[in-house]
């Protein structure tokens, strides 16, 4: 019974459809095929799938009192024969169940063969191709639910272990590894029985949402005791590369949801009352399960709940009803702001940006024929571009910036594809307009004002390309960088923001659904910080080029490949974005890019893929339940129109166990959560004590654990312990020390900080945890196959740690941190690899900074082109990083730069990785009484 | 009735008044913890109040300075120094972008105003009836 092969009668065969995810009947002597399972014994009759009995010992699994039993494994091998009849048993129950739901519940009995141990041979040789074709196609691993059985039979044999298990490491003996970093978080082990799904889908991809402890403890008390942070990082809006598993989409508009915490029905709630009820997961609300939740709509015919996304996937999207409109789903708008001033128009920013508009307009999402689109240039005045559809386009000049007014009610704002050809037209000749335009001057504030007028009863996206300080109208700023405060205290000033147009501003475009995209390309300085609180809070993001020369081929190449990214993704408009979580747990504070509307809500006008939230979390009482959710859900419309509701649903277990959490804390999602709050400290303290904090954040956790998991307790100790899964913890807050954005430094212009710090707090964790701790490849003496393609695409390198011991003075090396390249090339480089690299005769003739690579004919050349490449490529996000190579012998300032990112070395004052340790060292005996 | 029983009755109603505008600004603050105001509105109506406050508490301290009522003055002075420190520093308006990171503190000290107040209220009124009963002898 437990696969339909096992339930047919004589001379039928199940086939899987992949299209309509149910089984395909055949009868193989006529051929015949029907959707419904042949009846092969008249005793029992069909009986309506919706209210099946509920002694039935085979849907146990799905009902809380099966649960239970479940939970208890000596009932579970007790009841196991029920499900596992005998080969030649007469097949009773066989017509009750709808084949998907078999196919269902051949996993579950092949997680019981695990359990059962005696019947895994049996059901091992029956099951294969239903156990992962159907369900979970190229999903060859143990599926968590899997594990979860087998960590529970362990855990009945061994009381109390049933996480990770926690492995203490010496600091001062093991160096930072930084593969460690490419592992996944410590697993998650639920309850056996706390999903009603055996996929392997049923709790969310790190990539999508993680928290810093995948077990969660169950009080404040003992939270506060492991010093640990609490929180969520997440980017529930990510990119998928090809080849990836696309979001589910529920279709139907049955959307079942709690009565009381509005919670969506996801894979951990409880089935009660027959099935005719669902208890909610976070409040323990007992609801009614919707009449359509078990009516296929397509087919017009009893569906299958199982098969249902919701139940088996953690991230999905629910398309909405009308409930979920203020209004009808919104067309998205672009509206560009183009700076063409002189400053712009000499960098040659005007030329690329335009070309680069002109060539991807139609990767500009406008899948139903409704996006708009509208293009403002500016300098100290305004010019609108009136397009009418099917006729000439003309440019109307508005230079009273005072008193913004559109000069024309209609045609600014057009149609993307019934004016295509006149918005090409006037692309291609836009940049030579304005060539010989010798205004200096920005009218930023007045364009942001006339695009959000352009666009206020829409909303939508206005993209802002500015090449100098916003100096007319409202919103001026004035030049406050001042080198003599750089590396002070009252440093952080210059990285709040000097006006309050800019935030005022942010909270209309919130209200209107404008978010607003900022390209920064000033040479010189640009208050950076505070043109970001636009995008800061309008949920948009920051791009910045210092010293932009579109002369450079790199350059141009760079911003072209980014806001060409940026035009071409698929944007969310019109969202809020709500997490929610099981009792007790509370979120207290959001970090990222959104306007918080209210205690727990998150507007977000536009949300561009790739971009990560932090969430702090408290524990506002004692956990009793055995395992927590939290879900995320975020309504929205997309650009082609379509109302609809992402979820994102987490369950972490509960654990009482110090050891537990400490085994169970993810490194990487703390060091996410951290950089958030070093940022905001930064800001409204001052950068010294962000970076103290951050120092002190790490001496606690250290403090805490050598107290309460080594024997040394709180007496000095010759080890600085910390547990396996947290050794690379005190190397990221090194590298977060030395960061850019946060770093100790008189030199650092508070542009290119503040843009850093933009960086920390926006970052997916792929992105950020290069960006904190760059990897570095050794490429003249890397394995053969590397740069070759492989299984998973080309082979990079194994990665270096961060320090220059290991740079040779022969050697060629690539240091990254996801938004630059550097290729090292030491001073005796061989003059073939000179030849072979660069196609250059020696070492001498090759000039530093940037530059493109050649691509020649052998295969050196080409296997570090690939690696280049897929460096560039491999990660998520529109950034695509400029190659600069270092001489060791030149260029100070380009040397030193590479340089830094080795962040395991002495930079000036700041401490090696050694010393760091030895610090950190010092400090938790010190203060251990 | 005399110059100081007319200054404290004059005292003891405005400070009846600030008691109010902080009642009013505690209300609204739970209100937004509550999710009946959102962050703009609150923002808009909260910032209204914020200059006429200080400029009466300010009022008064000047009130008492020149009358030469120095304990009042004093007791005073504390918040006076605080008010203008804030209106300097340019933070004395509420920030809609800001306001949920920083509600807790913003409640603190309206509560701690509001204690103020509120025994500045009855300081005044005593010192009102002392200089009345004076009067009167």
């Amino acid at each position: 019974m437990a696969s339909p092969a096992q339930q047919l009668p004589p001379g039928w065969t199940a086939e899987w459809d992949a299209t309509h995810q149910r089984y395909l009947f055949i009868e193989t002597t006529t051929g015949h095929t029907q959707w419904e399972p042949p009846v092969g014994n008249p005793e029992a009759p069909p009986q309506p799938q919706a209210s099946p009995p509920p002694a039935q010992h085979s849907k146990r699994r799905q009902y809380a009192a099966g649960q239970t039993q479940a939970y208890y494994g000596g009932d579970a091998l007790g009841a196991a024969p029920a499900q596992y009849p005998a080969p030649g048993a007469p097949q009773q129950q066989s017509q009750l169940f709808t084949p998907g739901l078999a196919a269902v519940e051949g996993q579950f009995s092949q997680q019981q063969g695990v359990v059962g141990g005696g019947q895994q041979s049996y059901y091992g040789e029956q099951q294969p191709e239903y156990i992962n074709a159907p369900q979970q196609p190229a999903y060859p691993h143990h599926s968590p639910a899997q594990m979860g059985a087998l960590a529970d039979q362990f855990g009945q044999m061994n009381m109390g272990i049933k996480g990770p298990r926690l492995v203490t490491t010496n600091l001062l003996t093991v160096p930072p590894e930084p593969r460690e970093l490419q592992q996944p978080p410590p697993e998650i082990v639920l309850p056996p029985g706390a999903s009603v799904s055996p996929s392997p889908f049923s709790n969310a991809d790190s990539s999508y949402q993680r928290c810093t402890l995948n077990a969660i403890p169950t009080t404040n008390a003992l939270l506060n005791k492991s010093k640990l942070p609490l929180g969520l990082v997440l980017s529930p809006y990510r990119s998928l590369k090809e080849g990836e598993e696309q979001v589910p989409l529920v279709t139907d508009t049955v959307i079942a949801r709690c009565r009381r915490c509005r919670t969506y029905i996801n894979p951990y709630v409880q089935f009660i009352d027959g099935g005719n009820r669902w208890r909610c997961c976070m409040c323990s609300l007992s609801n009614e399960v919707p009449q359509l939740f078990d009516w296929d709509q397509v087919r017009n015919q009893p569906g299958d709940r199982w098969a249902r996304p919701e139940l088996n996937h953690a991230v999905v999207e629910f398309v909405a009803p009308t409930e979920y409109m203020v209004r009808p789903p919104q067309p998205a708008v672009y509206v560009f702001l183009i700076d063409v001033s002189h400053n712009a128009v000499q960098s040659g920013m005007v030329a690329t940006a335009t070309r680069t508009i002109l060539e991807n307009l139609e990767r500009i999402p406008d899948e139903n024929g409704r996006t708009r689109v509208a293009l403002i240039a500016f300098d100290t005045s305004l010019y609108f571009f009136s397009v009418p559809a099917g006729g000439e386009s003309s440019m109307l000049v508005v230079s009273d910036i005072d008193d913004i007014f559109l000069p024309k009610p209609t045609d600014l704002l057009v149609n993307l594809s019934e004016s295509r050809a006149q918005l090409e037209a006037l692309l291609g000749r836009l940049s030579d307009i304005f060539q010989d335009n010798h205004t200096i001057g920005s009218a930023l504030g007045p364009a942001l004002q006339a695009g959000f007028q352009l666009m206020n009863p829409i909303g939508g996206k206005i993209i802002a390309l500015s090449s100098s300080l916003p100096s007319v109208g409202a919103g001026a700023l004035k030049n406050r960088e001042d080198p003599k405060i750089l590396g002070t205290t009252k440093e952080s000033g210059l990285l709040q923001a000097a006006s309050p147009f800019y935030k005022t501003f942010a909270i209309e475009c919130s209200r209107a659904q404008v978010c607003v995209d900022m390209f920064l390309f000033s040479s010189s300085y640009q208050d950076v910080a505070t043109l970001a609180c636009l995008p800061h809070y309008t949920a948009g993001q920051t791009y910045y080029y210092p010293a932009f020369n579109a002369s450079r081929t790199e350059d141009a190449l760079k911003f072209a490949h980014e806001f060409s990214e940026v035009l071409a993704q698929p944007i969310m408009l019109e969202a809020v974005m709500r997490i929610r979580a099981s009792k007790n747990l509370r979120m207290s504070s959001f970090h990222g890019n959104f306007f918080v509307r209210s205690t727990d809500l998150l507007a977000m006008p536009a949300v561009p893929q790739d971009l990560s939230y932090a969430v702090e979390i408290q524990i506002e009482d004692t956990i009793t339940a055995p395992f927590v959710v939290f879900q995320t859900a975020i309504l929205h419309t997309t650009c082609y129109g379509e109302r609809r509701i992402r979820v994102v649903t987490t369950a972490l277990p509960t654990s009482s166990n110090l050891s537990e959490i400490f085994a169970s804390a993810d490194q990487v999602a703390i060091a996410g959560l951290l950089a958030n709050k070093a940022v905001e400290r930064s800001i409204t303290h001052k950068l010294e004590d962000s970076r103290d904090a951050l120092f002190n954040k790490l001496v606690e956790i250290l403090q805490a654990y050598k107290a309460s998991m080594t024997a040394a307790g709180a007496g000095a100790s010759a080890q600085l312990a910390v547990s396996d899964n947290l050794k690379m913890l005190p190397v990221l807050i090194l590298g977060l020390l030395k960061n850019v954005g946060i770093r100790q430094s008189a030199q650092i212009s508070p542009d290119i900080r503040a843009y850093a710090q933009n960086l920390l707090t926006s970052l997916p964790c792929q992105l950020l945890i290069p960006y904190i701790y760059p990897t570095f490849y050794s490429l003249h003496n890397m394995p053969a196959e590397c740069g070759t393609v492989g299984e998973h695409g080309v082979i990079m390198p194994p990665p270096l740690p961060l320090t220059s011991e290991r740079l040779e003075r022969h050697g060629l090396f690539l240091i990254e941190d996801g938004q630059t390249i550097f290729l090292w090339v030491g001073r005796d480089a061989v003059p073939q690899l000179i030849i072979d690299v660069f196609n250059l005769p020696s070492y001498e003739v090759l000039r530093g900074g940037k530059m493109t690579l050649p691509v020649l004919d052998n295969s050196f050349n080409q296997r570090v082109n690939a690696i280049v490449q897929k460096t560039r490529e491999m990660r998520r996000g529109p950034y695509y990083p400029h190659l600069y190579v270092v001489k060791e012998d030149a260029e100070p300032l380009l040397r030193l730069w590479a340089l830094s990112c080795l962040i395991q070395d002495r930079a000036d004052v700041l401490p090696s990785y050694q010393q760091f340790i030895s610090q950190l060292k010092d400090k938790v005996n010190g203060s251990g009484y | 009735m005399g110059g100081a029983g007319w200054l404290f009755l004059f005292a003891v109603l405005m400070a009846a008044g600030l008691l109010f505008t902080m009642v009013f600004f505690i209300i609204m603050f739970s209100d937004l913890e509550c999710d009946y105001i959102n962050p703009i509105d609150l923002c808009n109506k909260l910032n209204q109040f914020v200059l006429p406050e200080h400029i009466a508490h300010a009022f008064l301290c000047v009130l008492f300075l020149l009358c030469g009522q120095w304990i009042a003055f004093l007791i005073n002075a504390p918040l006076l120094g605080f008010n203008v420190n804030k209106i300097r520093g340019g933070n004395h308006m509420y920030d809609a972008t800001e306001i949920f990171r920083s509600l807790p503190s913003h409640k603190k000290e309206s509560f701690i105003k509001l204690g103020f107040y509120l025994l500045s209220f009855f300081y005044y009124l005593y010192r009102m009836i002392v200089a009345l009963i004076a009067d009167s002898e």
